[in-house]
């Protein structure tokens, strides 16, 4: 009877501390969507951005406003500069996407180690019960 | 009719309970709601990039705007796009004029702007606005999405509320629905000859009249024959049988798709190994009764192979659901499965 409980209550502490696991996890995801939002906002500004600054022609006047001033830019610098943007949040998007999936893993195999957990407690209070 | 019940039954609300369907419901009319907003806003961008096409437009205008005259068309756009900064701090005002009414700074995102006119402002706008547009539109076609799930989910909900049952039923030809209550042997030999009779009848529109009562009286006695005597003649004609087992498994590869669409199919792949074995056990009687007349002509043989296939298919349909509950149909198999190894 004694040591049922008591491996009862080590199962139970395992639960917990797999569940607090699972939640970090969560927030971990749910921040990654929100990161992975903002990124792909950025990204269809700087293609639109890219898509004028096509449109321009060679002699425009290019600014970029960097804290307060308005900087003049060359358009050939500008249009190289939002290339690399849009490169470089491409590639943080598809590493955010890779990072997901492996934390939807981790999540899913979390979730069934607590299954399995919570089953094995029923089983035991069961036991528990009938003795 | 006093058979095995074909198919099962399931409310639909142990499946979908009515609580959890109502709550879907709710979720996906939430989500709806959001996407709304969303269109909602989007529409409003696309309310104000109008007005700053028709403010631009009237811009260049005149040669100069005075800020302060609380001019009908001109509001606080004017002020974010020309460079004149009437705003002093966050206080105060004073009064100015718009002049080089025909310059603009363009905020094109990303803190990137570029200095343009006001034709090709509104070109600029203009292609925002389509954008915008686009991006209505796709909300629009979500929500519909959505939408549609939602009067799943409420019809779903309303059904398991009212005790809607489901049914699932394994596909069975119609065919063998008329013959279905003969799970016994000797129903199960009548199923044969009446077959045999279809059978029969098929061959007489191909074949010669001549053969016909000799055919009658095979059959006769094949109604009463047993399978070892079956087997004995099959021997003679090995080909023959060769021919129709790869038929057979065709027929039932294809019963095996049309079963997968049936749910509960599940127990046909389980089944699978034995129907085949019985299925050559019913095919054997079938041919021994028109071989006497097809052993003459081979091509016949063929044609007519696969017509009596559309009654053995049938035939196997019944058997793996009848397998469990009716042993006899059994034995014929084992003679068979012998045969199988003197074939190899």
């Amino acid at each position: 009877m004694a040591s049922s409980s008591a491996a009862t209550r080590e199962l139970q502490k395992e639960l917990e501390g797999k569940a607090n696991d699972l939640s970090k996890i969560q927030k971990d995801i749910s921040k990654n969507h929100q990161v992975r939002k903002k990124y792909t906002i950025q990204l269809g500004e700087n293609e639109l951005v890219l898509k004028e600054l096509d449109l321009l022609s060679e002699d425009a006047n290019v600014y970029k406003l960097i804290g307060p001033v308005l900087v003049k830019q060359d358009l050939a610098e500008a249009n190289a500069n939002v290339r690399k943007r849009i490169e470089y949040i491409s590639a943080e998007l598809k590493r955010l996407d890779s990072t997901l999936q492996d934390m939807e893993e981790k999540q899913n195999s979390k979730k069934e180690a607590i299954y399995k957990l919570q089953q094995r407690i029923q089983s035991l209070q069961a036991g528990k019960a009938k003795a | 009719m006093g058979e095995p019940p074909k198919g099962t039954v399931t409310s639909l609300s142990s499946i979908y309970s009515p609580e959890d369907s109502q709550k879907a419901s709710v979720r996906v009319q939430e989500t709806i709601s959001e996407r709304q907003k969303e269109v909602q806003q989007l529409q409003t961008f696309l309310n104000d990039n109008t007005n700053l096409v028709n403010l631009v437009k009237k811009l260049p205008d005149q040669l100069h705007h005075d800020i302060m005259a609380n001019h009908p068309h001109l509001d606080s756009f004017l002020i974010s796009l020309t460079l004149i900064s009437v705003p002093f701090g966050k206080a105060a005002f004073f009064p100015g004029k718009i002049i080089h009414t025909n310059e603009f700074l363009v905020l094109l995102g990303e803190g990137y702007y570029a200095d343009r006119t006001s034709k090709q402002t509104i070109e600029i706008l203009k292609r925002r606005g389509k954008d915008l547009e686009s991006q209505i539109e796709n909300l629009n076609a979500v929500i519909k999405d959505l939408k549609y799930e939602a009067s799943f989910f409420i019809e779903t909900a309303t059904e398991a509320a009212e005790g809607v049952v489901e049914i699932r039923e394994d596909y069975v030809d119609e065919f063998l629905d008329e013959e279905k209550e003969a799970p016994t042997e000797e129903e199960y030999s009548r199923i044969l000859s009446r077959i045999d009779e279809l059978e029969k009848e098929e061959m007489e529109s191909e074949m010669a009249e001549e053969d016909e009562e000799k055919e009658e009286e095979e059959e006769e006695e094949k109604d009463k024959a047993e399978l070892s005597d079956v087997l004995s003649r099959t021997h003679l004609e090995p080909k023959v049988i060769s021919s129709e087992k790869h038929m057979g498994n065709e027929h039932l590869k294809s019963k095996e798709s049309s079963n997968i669409k049936a749910p509960t199919s599940s127990a046909t792949s389980n089944t699978l190994s034995r129907p085949i074995e019985q299925k050559k056990s019913e095919i054997l009687p079938q041919r021994i009764v028109s071989k006497n007349e097809v052993s003459n002509s081979g091509s016949n043989m063929r044609n007519d192979s696969s017509q009596a296939f559309t009654g053995s298919i049938v035939e196997r349909t019944h058997n793996t659901e009848k397998s469990q509950t009716s042993q006899p149909i059994a034995p014929p198999s084992k003679p068979v499965s012998r045969f199988k190894m003197q074939r190899k």
